[in-house]
């Protein structure tokens, strides 16, 4: 028997590295693993199911248009498309093909937007499609798109993952799409595995013989899994992991500010009905210590509506707007009648830690003006059930808006809208709702311009919500791994589209 | 014995019916509406008349009363129902997962007893010496590292830093055997920390106590060799408590295994539990629940017949 000594421990700790098995990780050529945050709940094609189903999404059905690498709009199904009139929008199909190798037809184009706009419809455009008075499809290439309204946001709508075009005749559970990939096979909760159509409509693409998403719930482990090498490309980089992986030589980091943080407001009822109160609550938050608590650094501070600084629709002049100014919170309260401070209650979810601390700080900062906010930290499916009922005073949210359209803001503040846990509840918006309206319906870049700057004015002066924080979105993957981007802003859930462009060298 | 096991089966099946209609009946009253939430993901709003139209589709506009007795006549057929997201038959996943976490919590149980008995039988013999308390505090440490760091260090240095296994995730045994016991490893072995505490602890004592009867004296004064006495008379002898605490542990891993499974990426029964009632998917949170207290209530039916077989007093009770 060897009497362990202070020496052996050593010299064994010491050889512990040298025990690392080189177990090669075992790739497959042109076959790329992809770490998923969750699996996907449903992948039908026209129903939110969230950012997972997204990306897979993305993989196996095109649009009529979508994204290039820089965010802008580009053709997917359809080559062109031209404005056709007051009303109407003006497409070209181009020479594709579905995974049944039926040909790409005008008519596909129209049922599926019949069919995302019936009343039986559970998709996530239903209301806005049912904005279209009729599809014309004059030929087998041609379509023409005729709104109820002039609608200069269509394109953008047509460019979503939820308004992917399907075969006209799919049956069962899986509709026919025409992406660059196939789903050949999933395992419910655990993996899904996608192959490259050969048949896919851009010559050369995919590059990438297949792809295998393998779910990694736990952030943890996903972060784990692209350091061993088990995965070759993960989602959703936990903020805490991002420093660590962009010093690692062997991976790449690509992150950008997309989803945002943000409060919303009960509206129906005092405290909170008056402006000059959820313009104190915008005045008196530390918008740094939300990004350093909640998301380690990785992010910005948001004092504005939720536009980009790239957008071509951002207002520098306007940044400021909802600024850290304790005096000036106080002296509204007083305004208000509230100069002794409230008690209220404040809705935010244990689920996510981004929601919980994020609220803390909140918390924190109401305190200093003398308003004592109650925090109820539910799950999340009773903190959605809560919100959509309005059964609150006060709510910490976080999103992405729809795209880097200025109207994609319109879904969080335009007080017409049903009630929703995503926008204040009972908050009526009146001018708001008649300044996005005319948006929608401008064409002009310059007028449009002038209209959703008036929107950020009127949203400054009356508070629909208080923007708290950009939160950094991550993709992270092996150095070898080319092609892959993560588009920018509000687009970043729509990177998975650059999945066909993909490779690893 | 015929009645007395005509009584015990008939009190496991209302058993069954009442966890079936208590399960039922609380994951409908807590908030959260699973039309709205599978709508909203991402935190999106969904179009109201989208989720209005799903929820009919699901049938959930109905009254409660009558989802319920449609539940309980397709249960009756043996009908578990399909998952209100994607419409996968419940009684399909179950039968997939189950083996998945009775594998874990198998595998689980014999490390544990690997661990804990020989140690647990050492500590005895040598009761209140060197090696006892080096055991019991490390069985000590054991007991009270909780099961999330024990794993998250387990990864950090069989997955990250020595490169002996993948972070985790799953291989069927069909599809490649080897890496299946590999990726079974990790959480096996984080679970059988803690479980292996347990024996010893449990082992520990029952030896002692064996230790002092009489029969281990006269198998003393009798002149048997040291080792047969303990292999044949004390161990066999301490095995009956140390047997019943692993069953129950066993029995409560069922679904408890969540953690680990979470942080392993152990696609078994406890992460689809906790997955469907995060989705307020109401059929798959009744028949996950139900299966589990099906297993349960089957186990304490053998038990009880058991004791009948073992003692006729039980019988006529």
């Amino acid at each position: 028997m060897i009497r362990p000594t202070r020496r052996s421990v050593l010299v064994g700790a010491a050889a512990l590295p040298f025990l690392r098995i080189g177990r090669a990780h075992a790739r497959t050529a042109g076959v790329l693993t992809f770490g998923l945050s969750s699996y996907p709940p449903t992948i039908q094609p026209w129903a939110n199911a969230g950012t997972a189903a997204g990306t897979i999404k993305l993989m196996i059905y095109r649009g009529l248009l979508g994204y290039d690498q820089k965010g802008a709009l580009r053709g997917e199904l359809a080559a062109t498309w031209v404005r056709d009139g007051a009303n109407a929008w003006g497409f070209k199909l181009r020479d594709a093909v579905f995974h049944n190798g039926e040909k790409v037809k005008s008519a596909d184009v129209k049922w599926t937007l019949e069919q995302i706009a019936t009343e039986k419809s559970t998709a996530y455009f239903r209301t806005p499609m049912q904005g279209i008075d009729r599809v014309e499809a004059p030929d087998d290439t041609t379509v023409r798109i005729v709104m109820k309204q002039p609608t200069a946001t269509l394109p953008e709508w047509l460019a979503s993952f939820h308004t992917p075009i399907i075969w006209r005749k799919s049956e069962g559970p899986q509709p026919i799409g025409a992406g660059p990939f196939v789903l050949k096979a999933q395992e419910r909760g655990v993996s899904l595995d996608l192959e490259a159509f050969p048949k896919y409509y851009k010559p050369g693409l995919p590059k990438l013989k297949a792809v295998r998403a393998v779910v990694y719930a736990d952030e943890n482990l996903r972060v784990a899994a692209l350091q061993t090498g088990d995965v070759d490309l993960i989602e959703y980089v936990p903020w805490q992991s991002m420093e660590a992986i962009s010093k690692d030589a062997k991976l790449r980091l690509d992150a950008v500010d997309g989803p945002f943080m943000y409060l919303v407001f009960n509206g129906s009822k005092p405290p909170f009905n008056d402006p000059r109160v959820r313009k104190a609550v915008a005045h008196a938050i530390r918008r740094d210590d939300i990004v350093k608590a909640a998301f380690f650094g990785r992010g910005s501070a948001l004092a504005h509506l939720p536009i980009a600084a790239e957008s071509a629709f951002y207002n520098p002049e306007l940044k400021d707007g909802w600024a850290y100014d304790p005096a000036r919170a106080k002296q509204l309260l007083a305004e208000a009648g509230v100069a002794g401070g409230f008690t209220c209650s404040f809705l935010s979810t244990a689920q996510y830690g981004m929601h919980k601390d994020s609220a803390e700080v909140v918390q924190q900062n109401l305190a200093a003006i003398g308003i004592q906010a109650e925090l109820n930290l539910p799950d999340w499916a009773t903190r959605v059930s809560i919100g959509n009922k309005g059964q609150y005073d006060m709510a910490m949210m976080g999103t992405t808006t729809d795209s880097n359209d200025p109207d994609g803001v319109a879904n969080l503040i335009d007080g017409s809208l049903s009630p929703a846990y995503v926008r204040s509840f009972g908050l009526k918006t009146p001018k708001i709702s008649e300044l996005l309206a005319a948006g929608r319906a401008e064409f002009d870049p310059a007028k449009r311009k002038a209209i959703y700057r008036s929107v950020e004015e009127t949203a400054i002066a009356e508070v629909p919500l208080v923007g708290l924080a950009w939160r950094s979105q991550g993709y992270a993957m092996q150095k070898d791994v080319t092609g892959f981007k993560n588009l920018p802003g509000a687009l970043t859930f729509f990177s998975g589209t650059t999945l066909e462009d993909t490779a690893i060298s | 014995m015929l009645a007395y096991a005509a009584r015990r089966v008939a009190i496991a099946l209302a058993l069954i019916w009442v966890v079936a209609t208590i399960v039922f009946l609380v994951i409908h009253l807590i908030p959260g509406d699973p039309a709205e939430l599978l709508l909203s993901q991402g935190g999106v709003a969904p179009d109201p008349a989208a989720v209005a139209e799903l929820r009919a589709r699901l049938g959930l506009d109905r009254p409660l009363l009558s989802q319920y007795a449609a539940y309980l006549g397709a249960l009756a057929q043996g009908d578990l129902g399909s998952s209100l997201q994607d419409d996968h038959a419940v009684a399909t996943e179950l039968i997939r997962r189950l083996p998945r976490t009775l594998e874990l919590i198998a595998a689980a149980g014999l490390l544990a007893l690997i661990l804990g008995l020989p140690t647990g039988t050492v500590a005895a013999l040598r009761a209140g010496g060197g090696a006892d308390r080096v055991l019991s505090s490390l069985a000590g440490l054991g007991l009270s590292i909780p099961v999330f760091v024990v794993g998250t260090v387990a990864i950090l240095v069989f997955a990250q830093y020595l490169r002996w296994t993948p972070a985790g995730g799953y291989v069927a045994l069909a599809r490649d055997p080897v890496q299946h016991l590999i990726l079974l490893a990790m959480p096996a072995g984080t679970i059988a920390l803690g479980l292996g505490a347990v024996i010893f602890r449990m082992t520990r004592s029952a030896v002692l106590e064996v230790l002092g009867r009489d029969y281990v004296r006269a198998a003393e004064a009798k002149g048997l060799a040291p080792t047969r006495i303990v292999l044949h008379h004390v161990v066999r002898g301490a095995l009956v408590p140390v047997v019943t605490v692993l069953a129950l542990h066993l029995g409560t891993l069922l679904g408890g295994t969540v953690l680990v499974e979470f942080l392993f990426n152990w696609p078994g029964l406890s992460g689809y539990l906790v997955r469907a009632v995060e989705a307020r998917d109401y059929p798959e949170v009744v028949g996950i629940v139900l299966v589990i207290s099906v297993l349960l209530v089957i186990l304490n039916l053998a038990v009880d017949l058991l004791y009948a077989v073992l003692d006729p007093r039980v019988r006529h009770a």
